[in-house]
């Protein structure tokens, strides 16, 4: 049997201005729980674009001038090879960092446009056998000012300070999002038990003229989805406003030329958008049919 | 129309409500359940709704089992019994005309045919200058006629009445034997439960006596005792 969209509507509407503080309550837990929840998955990806050169234990990297002769380039190779503090080496070549340019700066397509693949330095990313931060320091410091390098640049204790800071408020974030959405999925139960309770009369009279199931428990069930969507909203409105003004911050502000690229590109935004919307829709579900199920098919 | 075979109804506590019960009720009938407080009437009514199921025992709908019935199933069932109850249950915060529409909306009719048919069945009653009432605003015997007119207004084939007298005083209780006696002339089965001995003697109808759950008595145009 269908149910008319009117008669949804109107009896969820019903039902949440019932309760109406318990359901703001629940709408604020639910956005805050999703917006730390998003808020990790923006700062993961914003740490991880921020770090990407180095990660695989790279310590540092030489940057070679665009125009290097290959013989400068074979000094360089030699060097690397030659020297038993070096594990290993991997060379960037201009198109691959030209691939890598791209994805950094996906964004700002003006930018991409501008800057051709031959005027990006190929680069040098090296692995020493001893992370210790004097050792790369002195290692690192055999390159510079040699014929054909632009630029050498250490991974410092700051880079593995930020990512080891940004695990450990990556784990904060996380638990405290899982908890606060075990949190919200209580609370939509207990607004949807607290609206089948003060409901029981009309309830009792569906049952006796012969009303299914499912007519009975639509309407809660839209409850509880309705509170989680706009839980959800509104985390998205604060994930919004996290990229915009404090992810984007590290790069406006160019003062923190170590976190050079700590942003989100358009992708990740909307794939954590969508998680967000997907993960409320989960806790709606479980919380709806919990209430349904133990409080009113009994 | 209504048929039991060897039905028992036990709660917990082995507290037995209905025993070995076994009657055939027939189309168009109106039977009294009478009997003391106690005595199982109002578990006979739930039974014949699915509202409880037997023990042991078959219970027949117009020659379907109602025992076997899906959980699923049981709300179409329903759609065939009015129910009438002693307190009214009507919803405090709709009108007369919401109470009654509130059945056919919940079942899934249609706004054109709820708008046809809660100011004919609203007509029936006697209630079409009071639609737009709230339960409060009526009297005791006016909510009942409510109450009728929403268990009434899907045109059920059977129509159950637990003590629809019980809260009435007698002049108004008249009034509503009445319009369930004209209810029945349109064909539909009525069970109604009572202690309403000046009814059951004046309407002189089929009576069944229960005691402690035994029909002690079945007698056709029956008399309270």
């Amino acid at each position: 049997m269908a149910i008319s969209p009117i008669y949804a509507v109107r009896e969820t509407a019903q039902n949440l201005w019932r309760n109406v503080l318990l359901t703001a309550a629940t709408v604020i837990t639910i956005g805050v729980s999703l917006w730390l929840f998003g808020g990790f998955f923006l700062f993961n990806y914003a740490v991880g674009n921020a770090t990407a050169r180095w990660e695989g234990g790279i310590e540092f990297v030489v940057w070679m001038n665009p125009d290097a002769s290959p013989a400068q380039d074979a000094a360089i190779r030699t060097t690397l090879d030659e020297s038993p503090e070096i594990r290993d080496w991997t060379y960037v070549d201009q198109d691959q960092a030209y691939e890598e340019f791209k994805v950094l700066f996906a964004d700002t397509p003006e930018l991409i446009a501008a800057v051709p693949a031959e005027k990006l330095p190929p680069s040098y990313r090296v692995v020493p056998t001893d992370p210790n931060a004097d050792v790369v320091r002195e290692l690192s410091n055999q390159f510079k000012g040699r014929p054909g390098v632009r630029s050498v640049v250490s991974a410092d204790e700051t880079i593995r300070a930020i990512q080891t800071q940004a695990d450990k408020i990556g784990i904060v974030f996380f638990t405290g999002s899982v908890i606060l959405l075990g949190a919200a999925t209580l609370l939509i139960l207990t607004n949807i038990v607290s609206a089948i309770k003060s409901r029981s009369e009309e309830i009792e009279i569906m049952k006796v003229v012969g009303a299914t199931n499912w007519f009975i428990r639509i309407p809660f069930m839209i409850e509880g989805l309705t509170q989680a969507v706009m839980g959800a909203l509104g985390a998205w409105g604060g994930l919004w406003a996290l990229d915009r003004w404090v992810i984007r911050g590290f790069n406006d502000t160019n003062s923190l030329a170590l976190l050079d690229g700590f942003q989100v590109t358009s992708s990740e935004f909307m794939q954590t958008s969508l998680m967000v919307l997907g993960i409320s829709v989960l806790v709606s579900v479980i919380g709806s049919a919990v209430a349904v199920t133990r409080y009113l098919d009994a | 129309m209504i048929k039991l075979e060897n039905v028992t109804k036990v709660y917990k506590g082995d507290v037995v409500a209905l025993r070995d019960a076994t009657i055939d009720i027939a189309k168009g009938e109106f039977v009294f359940l009478v009997g003391a407080s106690g005595s199982g009437k109002s578990t006979f009514i739930k039974l014949l709704n699915r509202e409880e199921i037997p023990e042991t025992g078959t219970i027949y709908m117009a020659g379907k089992d109602i025992g076997s019935l899906g959980s699923w199933k049981v709300p179409y069932l329903r759609r065939n019994i009015g129910y009438i109850f002693q307190d009214f249950k009507l919803l405090r915060k709709k009108t007369v005309y919401e109470n009654v529409a509130f059945a056919l909306e919940v079942i899934g009719k249609p706004r054109q045919v709820i708008r046809k048919q809660v100011p004919a069945i609203l007509e029936l009653v006697g209630l079409s200058s009071k639609v737009e009432n709230f339960p409060d605003q009526l009297s005791g015997g006016e909510q009942q006629r409510v109450s009728i007119a929403r268990a009434f207004v899907n045109r059920p084939l059977i129509l159950l009445a637990d003590e629809p007298t019980g809260n009435l005083d007698p002049q108004t209780s008249v009034g509503i034997m009445r319009l369930l006696d004209r209810i029945n002339r349109t064909g539909t089965t009525v069970v109604m439960a009572t202690h309403d001995r000046g009814i059951v003697d004046t309407m002189r109808r089929r009576v069944i006596e229960l005691d402690r759950g035994v029909i002690v008595r079945d007698q056709a145009r029956g008399v309270y005792e």
